[in-house]
């Protein structure tokens, strides 16, 4: 079966996720790659995302400090980002269509702290918009 | 595994020779079936060249419509575009790619669809 092909960096990466009711839910930072257990290539498994997963891209020691951050960001003690499974992805098109909530996905976990412990304590914050 | 220690990762055949740096890797929709996507994304090859410019545009692929002088220009830069599949592929460690065969084997990244 003669499946469709899509290059990763060019149609996949740094690609927007929208959830199923339209809101922007992270952006695509790298994939999850896992190799089959009776072998073959790779699968694409997940979709990750976030800074934890940017950090890998960017290098070096500004790398290295934006994934400290983002772990800190991250309840436990993972050193991941990140990541939505593949099977909540409906569709890729110039954006990548989700068939969940935003609020189901972990990436909401660092939007949610940012929004509480950053965006909140700034002045005149409890007057925008949601 | 995570596509970013494919990506710029450097081709090599057994000789030691090499094919260049992984521009981009193609992916055909064929695999077990995962939720509401249908078939998942298998990895089918890896799109090489020496030189790193533009390749993210998706210039190097010859199906690609552009402005002919873009066209023409970019065709010159990646001549050297080569498309390595997956079952090529004898190791992968850090940044270094072992495939088997010659890299002058290697054919032309064709287009993808």
């Amino acid at each position: 079966m003669a499946g469709r092909t899509l290059e990763a960096g060019l149609q996949l990466l740094d690609r927007q996720l929208v959830d199923k009711e339209g809101r922007l839910a992270g952006k695509v930072d790298d994939l999850e790659l896992t190799f089959p257990d009776g072998g073959g290539p790779p699968l694409v498994t997940a979709i990750l995302a976030g800074p934890g997963a940017l950090s890998r891209r960017v290098g070096g020691r500004f790398g290295g400090w934006l994934e400290a951050v983002a772990n800190r960001l991250r309840e436990g003690d993972q050193r991941r980002p990140a990541r939505v499974p593949f099977a909540v992805v409906k569709e890729i098109g110039s954006a990548i269509a989700l068939n969940v909530a935003k609020e189901e996905l972990e990436t909401y976990r660092l939007e949610s702290w940012t929004r509480e412990h950053v965006i909140g304590r700034l002045p005149g914050a409890g007057d925008a918009p949601e | 595994m995570r596509l970013s220690e494919l990506l710029g990762a450097e081709v090599v055949d057994q000789a030691g020779r090499s094919a260049g740096r992984v521009h981009d890797v193609r992916l055909v929709q064929d695999g077990p079936l995962v939720g509401g996507f249908g078939a998942s994304l298998r990895v089918a090859g890896l799109i090489v060249g020496r030189r790193a410019v533009g390749a993210r545009l998706g210039y190097e692929r010859r199906d690609m419509r552009g402005p002919l002088l873009v066209k023409l220009l970019v065709g010159w830069l990646f001549h050297d575009g080569r498309y390595v599949a997956w079952d090529r592929i004898r190791s992968i460690k850090p940044d270094r790619i072992m495939i088997s065969g010659s890299v002058a084997d290697l054919p032309e990244p064709g287009p993808s669809q």
